[in-house]
């Protein structure tokens, strides 16, 4: 344990002599935190739109005032004040100045007069997928009213089935709660990535690995040695992220923050651990920062359920999801934060973490340790 | 030609390290293709939960559609009041169904039951989707039941998609992917390459050299950017031949929009690793800008949702406006009359931040 | 040495980093065709003086001057008189050593017939694959030799060598400095920074150096003579100590 101490207190002042670092470290998270909390968001408040009215009658006129009273489509025309002709919206479309149009063919009115059942077309811009499928929802939502109205009005019985619809945990559907904690979680990883990951191959390319190999200590003990003092660095950082998020933009802590830290304390050793045996691996620097960036970037976006829910995904990629670590601490955080749920509801994930963890430090030791013989 | 031989020496330290060599062209491939499988993987299988504590029919074949669709995961059923709640907060469902039979003013039977949907709204997206899902499949029974009866709805919808009728939504990621990894690559080929140097100790003969600073400059640059365009090239041909994505536009203008961003994003680069004294430095920097250039880029969620003061960070973005371009090009076929105002912002970010960064560079160097 | 321009001209050079000095004025003189022994323990100030030298670093006050020119203002024309090799051979360590000097030598101007020459004349010196060998994975003597050899490629006429020694055996050492003699035959100047002391008799005027301050400057022997002492250590010890009485 004494010989483990060496190292940590050497590491200890490793971290020290670079402030800038340490800075970093714990500034970074927080601008991303303020400048992405904000932006990265599904909350679609515009849609620009323009009605092709084709037939002029008093009810297409009423549709399209629907569609200009609701608060999201936001209606344009000529320059000049008229109406677009329809192949003038659909440039617009092309040109992105426009999202939707709304067609409303020229026997609209009369058909509706003659009891036959009509139609409206709406042309949307389908490249943003996403996007479109909510501006066709808007537009749908409108329509029904619209129906309803006729049905009403018509002296029939309104829609026949009454759907009530209530969200919880997030009431308003803000996608900050969505994505907030999915950040903090995220971050937390890669940061933690980050500190281990230059560790071994900046001492391969001083050529100081050499007295570490020499040394008396075992290849577990250096290895932990040399990632024990970033638990702390980690950790830290990662109270002060929470704590920003939660005094900055309000995201509610439902659960307890003890639990919340201690699930942490695995998913930060599972990522320190990600580091180290990336460091034992390659062999530069440089090699090592692409490699933390590229395995702990895109997968931890892609198959954490981060912005994809893990449901709709492949067997396979679903399979390849229970490997990132980002996906269990994803499920606790959202959970432990936004609906108060407690250490029961997450032993899964927390044996998961610590197992991912404990699997990845014991195969770093092992490259070392190989590496080791191989020199002497 | 002196720059001759530093270009071929950072050739050669790329080349000469298999991992880095794997990272950088394989790497990009692999990611592409799990991005393509995630994203075109669209909203399916929601979880959900049914209470059903209707005694009618109609309860039952809407339950029975529900469990018929592929949109939904059935996970639960009950026909007594269960704790909704807990079944969200375990996150066995994101939505529970819940039917009743409906009172009328005299307290007798509705002929419909009442629906309510309680959801788990932390994942918005996901819940509003599902919710347009449960309302499709009630629009549906309804309609069904209208027309057994020998009526319509008075008003019909026909939606028409443009650019992308089928809704892929590999079609609008996976050019935006080219960009990203484009960045991804030589930002961090060169953020750290001063540091290295230093570190190496062949700054000093570098600079004792005489190489002009620009020639230094232009020695990191280049070869970076043409393993960008190596990785560019490698995934656009993923892209469309992997996942079929066709490509309409003009492959001219997407080589001129690479090479101007290449400009922005490695004088970029280079100004990090002038800022920065150790590797671990370069690199969290490096990673700072990166999480902002790909998260306010439009990539995964739109721009126009950025509320204005940050709207402005986005505004110079260089990311933003090459996957801009890369889309227009990519999905619409459109011609440079409909992005050259993309082009000429990213020709101007280009502009300002070589400037910025060779004078840095040219400070540093003259030291 | 009296009468002829100074190859290096040195006059209360000072370096300050923060409120630290690292050199505290010092002045001193290398003659044309001179082997310079640059002495003191690691810390001196040495790597300092002699960065400043070749105008890497930034002077705090004092001057340089480089065969009579002023390295702050003609730095372009006094770097090509200088030839420089760092501290643990700067040489890329993913690169084989012809690699190394096909670079080296090609950002300096050498033509591509001059490199093929080059890199003919270093594989008659050392036989075969190991110089082809990432030079990271070469020992330390063969290393040595390259570094110099590649400070050696644009032809500078005054060569400044920082602790070229360190790290290399006995036997690498004495090779070494007898192609240090060979330089001196051909007219080059050097100097040549050491925590060796045993190096001091290959020297032709040792300067010592300690905490900025230049101890003593002469030829060894006389040096040997002035102050009644036995070997280059033991003058080194008393100069030591009697510079941090005063």
């Amino acid at each position: 344990m004494g010989r483990i101490k060496a190292i940590i207190v050497k590491e200890f002042f490793h971290i020290l002599r670079d402030p800038r670092s340490l800075t970093m470290v714990f500034i970074t998270p927080l601008v991303m935190i303020f400048i992405l909390g904000y932006s990265v968001s599904y909350d679609l408040d515009r849609v620009d739109a323009a009605v092709i009215d084709q037939s002029q009658g008093r009810q297409s006129r009423r549709l399209a005032q629907a569609f200009a009273a609701n608060r999201v489509f936001v209606m344009h025309g000529r320059e000049s004040g008229g109406e677009l002709a329809l192949a003038e919206a659909e440039e617009m479309l092309r040109g992105r100045s426009l999202r939707a149009i709304i067609v409303i063919p020229p026997d609209f009115d009369r058909r509706l007069a003659a009891g036959r059942p009509a139609e409206v077309g709406l042309v949307i811009d389908g490249s943003d997928v996403n996007v479109a499928n909510l501006v066709l929802q808007y537009g749908e939502r409108i329509l029904l009213d619209f129906n309803a109205g006729l049905l009403a009005g018509g002296g029939a019985a309104a829609l026949p089935l009454r759907l009530d619809t209530k969200v919880f945990f997030n009431p308003e559907a803000r996608s900050q709660f969505f994505f907030i904690p999915g950040l903090i979680a995220v971050i937390l990883l890669m940061i933690s990535a980050m500190l281990t990951s230059l560790s071994i191959s900046r001492e391969r390319e001083t050529g100081s690995i050499a007295l570490l190999f020499i040394s008396p200590l075992r290849s577990r003990e250096i290895i932990v040695g040399k990632t024990v003092p970033y638990i702390i660095v980690a950790l830290l950082d990662g109270a002060v992220i929470l704590l920003f998020a939660r005094f900055w933009f309000g995201i509610p802590l439902r659960g307890s923050l003890l639990v919340l830290l201690a699930f942490a304390l695995l998913y930060i050793v599972a990522g320190l651990s990600l580091g180290i045996l990336i460091s034992t691996t390659a062999p530069t620097q440089r090699t090592a920062m692409l490699a933390t960036l590229l395995i702990t970037m895109l997968p931890s976006f892609l198959l954490s359920g981060f912005i994809f829910p893990l449901d709709s995904l492949s067997p396979v990629l679903r399979a390849l999801s229970y490997a990132i670590p980002a996906t269990y601490f994803l499920r606790i955080i959202r959970g432990v934060v936004l609906k108060g749920a407690e250490l029961r509801h997450f032993w899964f994930e927390g044996a998961m973490l610590a197992v991912l963890g404990a699997a990845l430090l014991a195969a770093a030791t092992r490259k070392f340790n190989r590496q080791r013989k191989a020199a002497q | 030609m002196k720059l001759r031989y530093l270009v071929k020496k950072e050739l050669i330290e790329v080349v000469r390290q298999k991992e880095l060599l794997f990272l950088m062209f394989a790497g990009p491939v692999i990611q592409i293709i799990i991005l393509g499988y995630v994203v075109s993987s669209d909203i399916r299988r929601v979880p959900v939960a049914i209470v059903n504590l209707s005694r009618g029919q109609v309860a039952e074949r809407v339950s029975e559609r529900v469990r018929r669709s592929p949109l939904f995961a059935v996970r639960f059923e009950s026909r007594q009041g269960a704790d909704t709640l807990e079944l969200l907060k375990k996150g066995r469902a994101k939505a529970v169904i819940v039917f009743r039979d409906a009172r009328g003013h005299g307290g007798a039977a509705r002929a419909y039951p009442e629906v309510q949907v309680l959801m788990d709204g932390i994942d918005s997206n996901t819940a509003m989707v599902a919710a347009g899902y449960f309302n499709g499949i009630i629009k549906g029974y309804i309609l069904d039941d209208l027309a057994r009866r020998g009526r319509g709805l008075p008003l019909a919808d026909r939606p028409l998609f443009r650019f992308n009728p089928q809704l892929r939504s590999i079609n609008y990621m996976g050019p935006g992917i080219v960009g990203f990894l484009l960045t991804i690559i030589t930002m961090f080929l060169t953020s750290a390459s001063l540091v290295r140097e230093k570190e190496q100790q062949t700054l000093d003969t570098l600079l004792m050299s005489p190489l002009a600073s620009l020639e230094i400059y232009l020695g990191k640059a280049l070869p970076a950017a043409l393993v960008g365009l190596v990785d560019m090239v490698i995934g656009l041909l993923v892209v469309v031949l992997w996942f079929g994505i066709p490509f309409r536009g003009s492959l001219f203008y997407l080589l001129v929009a690479a090479l101007v961003y290449l400009a922005a994003i490695l004088s970029y680069a280079l100004l990090i690793s002038v800022l920065s004294t150790t590797t671990q430095q370069s690199m969290f920097f490096a990673w700072f800008s990166l999480m902002l250039f790909l998260l306010m880029s439009g990539f995964f969620t739109p721009v126009a949702n950025i509320p204005q003061p940050l709207r402005l960070l986005a505004d110079i973005n260089p990311l933003r406006y090459l996957i801009q371009i890369i889309r227009e090009i990519f999905l619409k076929g459109n011609g440079i009359a409909y992005f050259w105002k993309d082009l000429l912002a990213l020709a101007g970010i280009a502009a300002s931040l070589v400037s910025v960064s060779l004078l840095n560079f040219k400070r540093f160097i003259s030291r | 040495m009296t009468g002829a321009t100074p190859a290096i001209a040195v006059r209360g050079l000072r370096k300050d980093f923060g409120s630290f000095s690292a050199v505290r004025g010092i002045s001193f003189d290398v003659a044309p065709g001179e082997i310079v022994g640059f002495l003191g323990p690691n810390g001196a100030g040495k790597t300092t003086t002699i960065k400043m030298i070749t105008g890497l670093l930034r002077i705090t006050s004092g001057t340089v001057a480089v065969n009579g020119l002023d390295n702050r203002r003609e730095l372009p024309r006094v770097k090509r008189m200088l030839g420089y090799m760092s501290q643990k051979f700067s040489l890329y360590p993913l690169l084989s050593a012809l690699e190394n000097i096909e670079f080296f030598g090609g950002i300096s101007g050498l033509a591509p017939r001059e490199l093929r020459a080059a890199m003919a004349r270093m594989e008659q010196q050392v036989a075969g694959a190991i110089l082809r060998q990432k030079i990271q994975d070469v020992p330390p003597g063969i290393r040595q030799k390259v570094a110099l050899f590649v400070c050696l490629l644009p032809d500078p006429a005054i060569i400044l060598l920082d602790e070229p020694t360190s790290g290399v055996d006995p036997e690498a050492r004495r090779a070494f400095w007898s192609e240090i003699y060979g330089l001196k035959t051909q007219g080059k100047t050097l100097l040549v920074s050491t925590h060796n002391l045993d190096e001091a008799e290959y020297c032709d005027r040792i300067l010592i150096i300690h905490d900025g301050e230049l101890v003593a400057a002469g030829a060894p022997d006389e040096l040997l003579r002035q102050k009644r002492q036995a070997s280059i250590e033991a003058l080194f010890q008393d100069a030591i100590r009697e510079h941090g009485q005063d």
